[in-house]
């Protein structure tokens, strides 16, 4: 019997599931397991998944923008918090996957994590600004280091290990 | 030569700014800017337009977590099957355990309640100034989905009557205070959020602190709806006096909130530190009542001189008609028999009047108006203090406003 492997796009279908249930599901009354933290910030894996695969679509940075302003409305504003750490994170991942040009899981990793530090440090920055000086992005920390943890568990949802769709230095 | 011209293209459009990456900037300005601006959440047009978001997710949530919902109370009847008898033992020892409590707390109730009543003592009212009567009973729909903001969403809105400050509680105590209202729910600020900061007061010690919601995440997980965190206590005044365990409750200061409201626990930990272990968190919130309450005036706003005093029937302040201590010497020199007191005192003898309140019960507005004008004349200029008696005499023997000396 042979099993075959889901195709990119099955992959992707399910990635963006994954990505709106990480939005919605904390919004839902279903108890602190489904909190942000523990959930993780699954928009960040599309993100930077997006940002590698997707090279000059202009669909990614839509849906983000979106998935962005979904996530401000959930959890009452401001509008425009959520959006920019998403499309930050995009513009990361597109510079990473530039980059990168023998990209493995580890460096992908490694990318990634690099790109959720850099979010929680635009959190810093701008949640302050939107909220008030008391916020603290400690939970948001929190959850773009689950983030991060779990990310290799997810990354063919979002992006192939191999090197053969992303952009190469100096070559398209 | 065309396979060279060709690799003179791609390398040159590698140096192009993609559509997807331009409009991921532009965008990441604007939102940027619309977080700067702080017009992303107080602009008019940005609030009703989430006011209106909260009102579709509102009713998609509760289709959405109805069924689970009601699975939830069916799966914790089958977990609790498991360990029926050893939790019927555990219940029958915790009732025995009660049953002394109980006796206990009834005979403390009774001297309690006698001496207050030897001491005229005003009773601590639940939310003093929010009009109770008038709750506007909810549910609550939607969670803050986010990491950065705890807040809810009742389904109550502009046209149930809500407004912006009301107070949302639940059975146990406080949850928090309605900071934003569509036309159908309404979205309530947690105590535990980082925003938050409510001035409270312990129940026992009178220790007054500012409780500081700090939203953090401890390690377990709670499996409850709506668990909200322990918020901190700040500026304690007096702390050596805090008890560990004691009730606290709102105590009024600043006007956001009714005084009274019971918040919670206050607990201490390791590093001398005091939480709240919030009341309203005992249990998974669900039902809340939101409270119309709209503050107390300023005393300069509503100053109203040569009157007596506005008390109602749901004012804790109790306006004494005898007095319960010995006036200042400069008033009415008190010769060493004055206590106890002569029954030539004219306080003393004069029957029970209607200012005075039954024991601890404040008395009504009416009672005023109806009492004889030639014993208490409220009205009167001569008998009433004047403005600035209080200011000019000891706070002690101040006499009680619209009351004889």
């Amino acid at each position: 019997m042979i099993v075959r492997a889901p195709s990119r796009s099955v992959l992707r279908a399910w990635g963006f599931a994954l990505a709106v249930g990480s939005v919605i599901l904390p919004a839902l009354p279903l108890g602190g397991l489904f909190a942000q933290p523990p959930i993780p910030l699954a928009v960040l894996w599309a993100a930077y998944g997006w940002a590698a695969e997707d090279e000059s679509s202009w669909r990614a940075p839509v849906t983000l923008i979106l998935l962005g302003l979904l996530h401000d409305q959930m959890a009452g504003g401001p509008y425009g918090l959520f959006p920019a750490l998403y499309l930050s994170a995009y513009l990361i991942g597109r510079v990473a996957a530039v980059v990168m040009s023998s990209p493995n899981l580890l460096s992908l990793w490694g990318g990634f994590a690099v790109t959720a530090l850099l979010t929680v440090a635009i959190a810093r920055v701008l949640a302050p600004l939107g909220l008030g000086d008391n916020v603290s992005v400690e939970p948001y920390a929190e959850a773009a280091l689950i983030t991060t943890a779990l990310f290799p568990f997810v990354r063919p949802l979002y992006m192939s290990a191999g090197s053969a769709s992303r952009p190469q230095p100096g070559v398209r | 030569m065309a396979r060279r011209r060709s690799s003179v293209r791609r390398a040159g459009a590698a140096r192009k700014i993609t559509p997807g990456v331009l409009i991921a900037i532009v965008a990441l300005v604007g939102a940027g800017a619309l977080v700067f601006t702080h017009a992303g959440r107080n602009a008019g047009l940005v609030q009703s337009t989430m006011q209106a978001g909260d009102d579709g997710a509102a009713v998609a949530g509760r289709s959405a977590t109805g069924p689970l919902r009601a699975g939830e109370s069916v799966f914790d009847r089958i977990g609790a099957m498991w360990d029926e008898s050893a939790r019927i033992q555990r219940l029958e020892q915790e009732n025995r355990d009660l049953r002394a409590w109980r006796d206990l707390a009834q005979r403390l109730a009774e001297r309690n309640a006698r001496y207050e009543a030897l001491l005229r003592m005003p009773r601590d009212t639940f939310g003093e100034g929010a009009d109770v009567e008038h709750s506007i009973a909810a549910q609550l729909v939607l969670d803050s989905g986010g990491p950065f903001m705890r807040t809810l969403v009742a389904n109550a809105g502009a046209v149930h009557g809500v407004r912006v400050g009301y107070i949302a509680v639940n059975e146990n105590g406080l949850i928090g205070r309605v900071v934003s209202v569509g036309q159908q729910t309404s979205r309530v600020l947690m105590l535990d959020d980082y925003n938050s900061r409510i001035p409270v007061l312990g129940e026992a010690s009178r220790v007054r602190a500012v409780l500081a919601g700090q939203a953090s995440h401890p390690p377990e997980l709670y499996t409850a709806p709506f668990q909200q965190q322990n918020p901190r206590l700040d500026f304690i005044v007096g702390a050596q006096s805090l008890r560990e365990g004691e009730r606290i409750i709102t105590s009024g200061d600043g006007g956001l909130y009714p005084r009274g409201i019971p918040v919670g626990q206050a607990h201490r930990d390791s590093d001398g530190s005091w939480h709240v272990s919030l009341a309203a968190a005992q249990r998974p919130i669900d039902f809340v009542r939101i409270l119309p309450y709209a503050g107390m005036a300023a005393p300069e706003a509503t100053a109203t001189p040569n009157e007596a005093p506005p008390l109602n029937s749901t004012s804790t302040v109790a306006s004494i008609g005898r007095n319960t201590m010995a006036p200042p010497p400069t008033l009415a020199p008190t010769p060493a028999v004055a206590r106890p007191r002569p029954a030539t005192d004219p306080n003393a003898a004069a029957p029970p009047q209607p200012l005075q309140p039954t024991a601890t019960q404040p008395a009504p507005v009416t009672a005023a108006q109806n009492h004889p004008p030639a014993q208490t004349p409220p009205r009167e200029p001569t008998q009433t203090p004047p403005a600035t008696a209080p200011a000019a005499s000891p706070a002690g023997g101040a006499p009680p406003v619209g009351t004889p000396r």
